[in-house]
This record gives C-alpha cells, structure tokens and sequence, in this order.
C-alpha cells in the first residue's frame, strides 16, 4: 500500500494548507482582497479529494498501515523526533472528515464572512487551522501531536477571538486558551511519563504489544494507568469534557463558520481521535475505561440538560456538541476496539450534522441581523426554504430520527455501552438513553421555535423580510451557501446508512488500524451482537418521544413550557444556570487564581523589583561620589588623567619585566 | 642590540615627548597645546629611527614616515577646528570649552568672561604667551 502515490505524497494536504495560509497572510489584503478565500478553498478540497482517494486505497490495502517518513524535525541523543506520518484506517478517514467537512465550511464561510473586516485573516486562520488539525490526525510521534495539538488551540484562540476588538470575544478566546491549557498540562506530563518509560515517542514502538505496551505494563500497574489518565487529561480539556466543557458555550462569540469548523471538523474531534488512537493503552489500564465512561456520561447528560433551556441558538448547539462528546467518550470508556470504532463512526456522522445545524444557524443570524434568542424567531421557514429543509434533515440526525445517520452511529455507541459487562456500563447506557430522549427534546424545541410558528418579534420579522426582499447584498440563498447546505444534508441523511448497511459498520474497516488480532476479536464481538435491533427500536422510540414531545410543547403556541417551568422550577432553575458551573469555576478556581496572582504582584512588586532596584542602586551612587567630579570637562585635566595612568600602565610593565 | 648606541637618541626623544606632554597639559591656548601634541609625536618618531638603525633595518623609518603622515593629515584638520572654535569665540583659550562635563555641574574653573563689544571686523586667532590667562588688550603676534 506504501507505494500507492496518494500514501506517499499524502503530505500535500496539510503542506498545501499551509501553503495557503502563508500565501492568504501576504497577499490577502493587498492583492486577493475579496478573492481571500480561495486559496484556503483550493487547499481544502484539494485535500478532500486526496483524502479520498488515499482512503479508497487504505480500504482496498491488505496490509493498510504504512508509515511515511517526510522530514527529521529534531535529533538529541537519543530522541528522534520526525515529522512522520501514519497512514491507517483511523487516520485516512478523520482526514477525509476533516478536509471534506471543512472544504465545504471554507465555501459557506466565503458567503458569510463577504464584507467582514478581516477577511483574508479569516481565511488564512482558517487554512492554518486546517494544516493544523490534518497534520493532527497524520503525524506518527506523540511529541509532533503535541504540537499540533497547541497549533490547533492556537488556532481555535485566533478565530473565536476573530472580533478581537468585542471584550466578550477576547475574553472567550482567553478562556478558550486558558482551560484547555490546564488538559495540556496534564497530557504533556503523559507524554514525559510516557518518554521516561519506553525511551521513545513513536506509535509504531509505543503502541506496539511486544515494545511499548509491555514496558509500560512492566514498570508496575501504575504507571500505565497514570500515562492513561494524564492522556485523557488532555483530551477533556481539548473536546470539552466535564468539568473543563465550560469553554465551548462561550466559543461561540467567533464567526458562525468558526463554530462550525471547531464543532464538526477541528478541535473538538482531536481528543476523541487521540483517545481512540491509544485504545491499545486504555484497553490495557485498569479503571482508566471507568473514569473515561463515568465522565463521558456526566458531559452527556449535563450538557443535554442545559441545552434544554438555554435561548442562545448557538449555544443550544454548542451544548449538544458537548453532549455528543460525552457519548464519544462513553464509547471509548469501553475500552474495547469496538467501543472505539463506535466513538469514530460517531465523530465522523457527527460532524456532518453538526457542520449543517451550525451552518444553517449561521444562514439564520444572517437573515435575523445577527439575532441569537431563539424566542424573538419563529416563522423562518417560509423566508429560508433551503436553509430550512436542511437545518431538518440536521435536527433529526441529531435527534436519532430512524436512519438517519445519527441514529446509526448513536445505536453502535449505546449497544456497545449496552452490552459490555459491569454495572457501570449499564447504568451509562441508561443515561445515554434518558441523554438521548433529551438531545431530540432540546434540538426538536430549537427547530420549531426558529423555523415554525409565527415570528414573535415584529422587529426581527421586518429585518428578515427586508433581508429577503432587498436584493442590493445578493440573493438570500446564494448558490455558493446552498451548495455546502445541501451536500451535508446528504451526508448527514445517508452517510450513517451507507456506512452501517453498505459496509456493514465501520468495525471491519477500522480494526486494521489496531492491528489483526484485535480485528479478529472485535469482529467476533461485533457478530456477537450483530446490529443490537433491541436497542435500535429502544432509541427510535425515545428519539421520536422527545421529538413529539418538542412538537406539542413548541410546535404552536401552548401554556405547557411555562407551566411545567413553574412546576419543576428547581430542575429548570439548574437547566437555565447550567449547573452553576460557571459560577463553581469562578470561586473554586478564578478567584483563588487571582488572590494568588494578586499575592505574587505584590511579592514580586515589593521584594524581587525591591531587590533589584537596590542592587542597581550601588553603581549609580558611587558614579554620583566618585566619578562625576572627574568629568569636569577641562581638557588638560583629562590629559593629566591619561598622562598618569599611563605612566601608572607603565611601571607597572617595568617592575613586571624586570621581576620576571 | 647596542644599548649604547640607542640610549643617547632615547633621552633626547623621551625629553621632547616629555617637554611635549608637560606642554599640553600645563598651557591654555589651543595652537600652544596643538604644538605640544606635535612635539610628542616626533619624540616618538625619534625613537623608532634609532630603534630601525640599532637593529640595521628600515622597520622603524618607515613608522616614523607613517607617524610623519599621519601628524599632517592631523594638523590640517586640528588647525581648521582651531580656527573655528576661535570664530566661537574670538579666543583661543581651551577654558571656553568645558560642556565636555558632565550636566548638572558647575564648571572647575570659572569661564572668561566674554568681550563686552562686538567687532564687525574680521578676526585671526594670536598667539599670546599662554599658561596664564592669555592676555587680551595688545596684539602681540598677527598670524593672518
């Protein structure tokens, strides 16, 4: 398969990115101007049909890992670190995700962000993001995914503060930077661990059974359980997992395509990635999978309640995001390859309908004049069709809605859940079924206040109807952001479908990627349960409950919402405060934090400039007492002054000459 | 080398270099301490010619033709700054010029106190006999 050009050059994508955030940087505002998306677009979907064409010659490959070296980064003694990459089943497809999903929010972005000041940084923020994340899921050595890794919060930093001149956005940006920094911290510390144990930073050693795994188990059940859990560490901070999801609510104040592109395609998608990547590891650590399930299922269903109430449109979005996170991780807390093809096939469904819910949002605020409260909306879908119909096909994705492509990837990760052994699992699969009633509860309330109904705003119903009549900004519903709209839809309609019924589920494909003998195993375990109808008619069920639910609670106006706020106002009160999180985080942590940096200002005010500034003190003063007076400017005092000291230099000489 | 032979040409170079240094640092005029610098700079050369004789190469002759270059490269340009200090102000005394200090201090010496009248009349620097104050009501020498 290595010999396949589209393996061995499959470099080009994240270089081609690169390459047009570099051009888009220095040409962009002089010369591109409003042609400033293109480069980013080329790259991208020139990196989509690389992809692509690198996956179909993965999927047809015996033996589908190849490792491609392209250039040495850095040698010290004995750490090598290359910037290689690993080509498998896992890599080939997140790839094919990111570049295929972010070509298309690239396309829509160019409509979007028209007439925005900043629009050649947008785009080459945006291209950097893309190299950034393609070379995430690409490279082969823990120390490079490090770094790219920091590249994509970087990124993520750059573009949720892309209104930098807004303080809420700069603030967002910061918080954004600053918590998942606290999940790096702890995963740089499992890299180090990781480097101590095995001396090296390579999959290929690192994740081998007789190399890494088995130093790793060797040096005492501890160590690997602590490299997991420092690991995992950091893919909470990355993809928003409880405690540290509070981050991605307030990462909505970026560009809607921003949001898109973090939710579906970037960011978010890396820490499952990685997780699933080191599922060899996870598989082997005892109770890592518990702490990764228990906190996979918390997310779900905590996010899934606050969404319940919010009125932020994005914001709804972002919390089911997380929501959807915390089944990825509920899946992975399995610890089996088949828990982790679940979490993957999960990601890669989820990142179609999720790119469409937020792209539609985006088409929404536009309409709107950038309105967010979902109360202040309603009757869009008569001024929107095509933003509607998609937004539909997206919801009921999300929502489960029977073969649809979320219920198929949202199936495999319950029945998974379901069907692995301990008590944990099954109160998890519980949750996740209560998480689910919910995600269609909540997304199914969205859909009908902002596209059913009558407008409950006059002002925002003269905005849209100007915004559809008045053609001076083009038409409402250009091709350019009906074209990504409606190919998501597709995807985000049948790509579940394809997968589980064409090709019988991802578990055959992506088990090469972990290696034959897992692959035997988990093909068995997959046979074993085959598809799990039970739970299928189960989740259809609840799904299309919760849809009705939204329907008679949303669909017209009825006194039901308000009465049962009224009723359970306890449980609505939480859902509106979103736990208290934000408030927890600001005493618990904020506060400390800034007492202490408070402290050290004064510590470093009083004693270390203290110190210094009296240290400095000593030469000035004597300069003051001693020098000064000599500088008197009287040329032959300065003359006497060089006549004596040299006549000083050379006695000096003479006695030494003499002496010796 | 025949110490001999140097150690004459030695006293009498190392007696101009030291005439020329007393010279410098104890007079006030200009041209007087510009000549001093003179004076030591063939003391000098003095002593680099008997040096290229005793050790019977041309080492030290040639040094002293550099030295001889270099002190009329120097003259031109020292003199031609002489001349426009004393344009300054219409005094050759080296006392006029102490903001070479450091700022903030009073000068060591007093400075001259400036001619109370302005001539229209061109000016030429004079050689007054220096070390004291130069003195300023007769002309003594007319160098123009």
């Amino acid at each position: 398969m290595s010999d396949s050009i589209f393996v061995q050059y499959i470099w080009l994508v994240p270089a081609v990115s690169l390459l047009a955030a570099v051009i888009t940087a220095i040409a962009g505002n002089r010369w591109l101007k409003q042609q400033a998306w293109l480069p980013c677009m080329l790259a991208a979907a020139f990196g989509a049909v690389w992809s692509a064409l690198a996956l179909v010659v993965v999927a047809q490959a015996d033996e589908p890992v190849a490792f491609v070296p392209v250039l040495e980064w850095l040698t010290v003694s004995d750490l090598r670190v290359a910037y290689e990459l690993l080509v498998d089943p896992l890599s080939a497809l997140m790839l094919f995700m990111v570049t295929f999903v972010g070509s298309l929010i690239v396309a829509f972005a160019s409509w979007y962000m028209a007439h925005e000041e900043g629009y050649a940084r947008f785009f080459s923020e945006v291209a950097l993001f893309l190299f950034s994340m393609t070379s995430l899921v690409l490279v082969a050595n823990l120390l490079m995914l490090y770094v790219f890794w920091e590249l994509v919060g970087l990124c993520s930093y750059l573009l949720i503060g892309f209104y930098y001149t807004r303080p809420c956005a700069a603030a967002a940006a910061k918080k954004a930077f600053v918590v998942n920094r606290i999940g790096d911290f702890g995963f740089a510390l499992g890299i180090f661990l990781i480097w101590v144990t095995c001396g090296t930073l390579s999959y290929r050693q690192v994740l081998a059974v007789d190399q890494g795994l088995q130093q790793l188990t060797a040096a005492g059940p501890a160590v690997l359980t602590t490299v997991c859990l420092l690991l995992f560490c950091g893919a909470v901070g990355k993809s928003a997992q409880f405690p540290l999801h509070v981050w991605l609510p307030d990462a909505m104040e970026g560009p809607t395509p921003v949001s898109a592109l973090i939710h579906a395609a970037t960011m978010v998608t890396a820490g499952v990635y990685m997780v699933a990547r080191f599922t060899p590891l996870f598989a082997q650590a005892a109770g890592v999978g518990t702490v990764v399930l228990v906190i996979g299922c918390v997310t779900a269903f905590i996010a899934a309640f606050t969404a319940l109430t919010q009125t932020d449109f994005k914001r709804i979005l972002a919390y089911s995001t997380i929501s959807q996170l915390g089944y990825m991780f509920m899946a992975l807390g399995i610890g089996t390859v088949a828990g982790a093809v679940a979490a993957i096939f999960h990601v890669f469904t989820h990142a179609f309908f999720k790119a469409l819910l937020f792209l539609g949002s985006g088409s929404v605020m536009h309409a709107t004049g950038g309105e967010l409260n979902v109360w202040r909306m309603g009757g869009l879908r008569k001024y929107l069709p095509v933003t509607h119909w998609t937004f539909l096909c997206a919801a009921l994705a999300l929502a489960g809605f029977p073969l649809l492509s979320g219920f198929w990837s949202k199936d495999a990760i319950l029945a998974t859940v379901w069907q692995a052994s301990g008590a944990a699992t099954q109160l998890a699969g519980a949750v996740g079924l209560i998480t689910a009633a919910l995600t269609a509860f909540y997304i199914g309330r969205a859909y009908f206040l902002v596209f059913w109904g009558e407008p409950r705003d006059r002002a925002i119903e003269e905005q849209v109807e100007h915004y559809v009549r008045d053609e001076a900004h083009g038409p409402p519903e250009p091709l350019i952001m009906k074209a990504p709209l409606i190919v998501l839809a597709v995807g985000s309609v049948l790509v579940g479908a394809v997968i589980a019924l064409a090709f019988g589920g991802l578990v055959p494909f992506l088990a090469g990627a972990y290696g034959v003998e897992p692959l035997a195993h988990a093909t068995a375990e997959h046979d074993a349960h085959g598809h799990a109808w039970g739970m299928m008619l189960l989740s259809a069920v609840v799904a299309l409950a919760g849809l009705g639910l939204a329907y008679v609670f949303y669909g017209q106006p009825s006194p039901w919402p308000d009465r049962l706020a009224e009723q359970l106002a306890p449980l609505y009160r939480i859902s509106v405060n979103k736990f208290w999180l934000d408030e927890l985080g600001l005493i618990l942590v904020v506060r400390p934090m800034l007492a202490i940096a408070a402290a050290c200002r004064v510590l470093d005010n009083v004693l270390v400039d203290g110190l210094v500034h009296a240290v400095a003190a000593v030469p000035a003063w004597f300069a003051r007492l001693a020098l000064r007076p000599m500088h008197n400017g009287l040329v032959p005092f300065y003359a006497l002054a060089m006549l004596l000291g040299l006549a000083v230099i050379l006695t000096l000489v003479l006695f030494q000459i003499q002496g010796g | 080398m025949p110490v001999e032979f140097v150690r004459n040409y030695l006293i009498i170079s190392s007696v101009l270099f030291s005439i020329g240094a007393a010279g410098f640092v104890a007079r006030r005029n200009l041209i007087t301490m510009f000549l001093s610098v003179e004076l030591m700079l063939q003391g000098v050369a003095l002593s680099l010619v008997a040096f290229g004789r005793a050790w019977g190469n041309y080492h030290g002759e040639v040094f002293a033709l550099f030295v001889i270059a270099v002190a009329a490269a120097e003259a031109a340009i020292a003199l031609a700054l002489v001349l426009v200090l004393y344009r300054h102000r219409h005094s050759l005394d080296v006392f006029w010029w102490q903001q070479l200090r450091e700022p903030g201090t009073t000068p060591p010496v007093p400075e001259p106190v400036e001619e109370a009248e302005v001539s229209t009349e061109v000016h030429w620097p004079k050689l007054p006999p220096a070390g004291i104050e130069p003195v300023r009501e007769k002309e003594t020498i007319d160098v123009g």
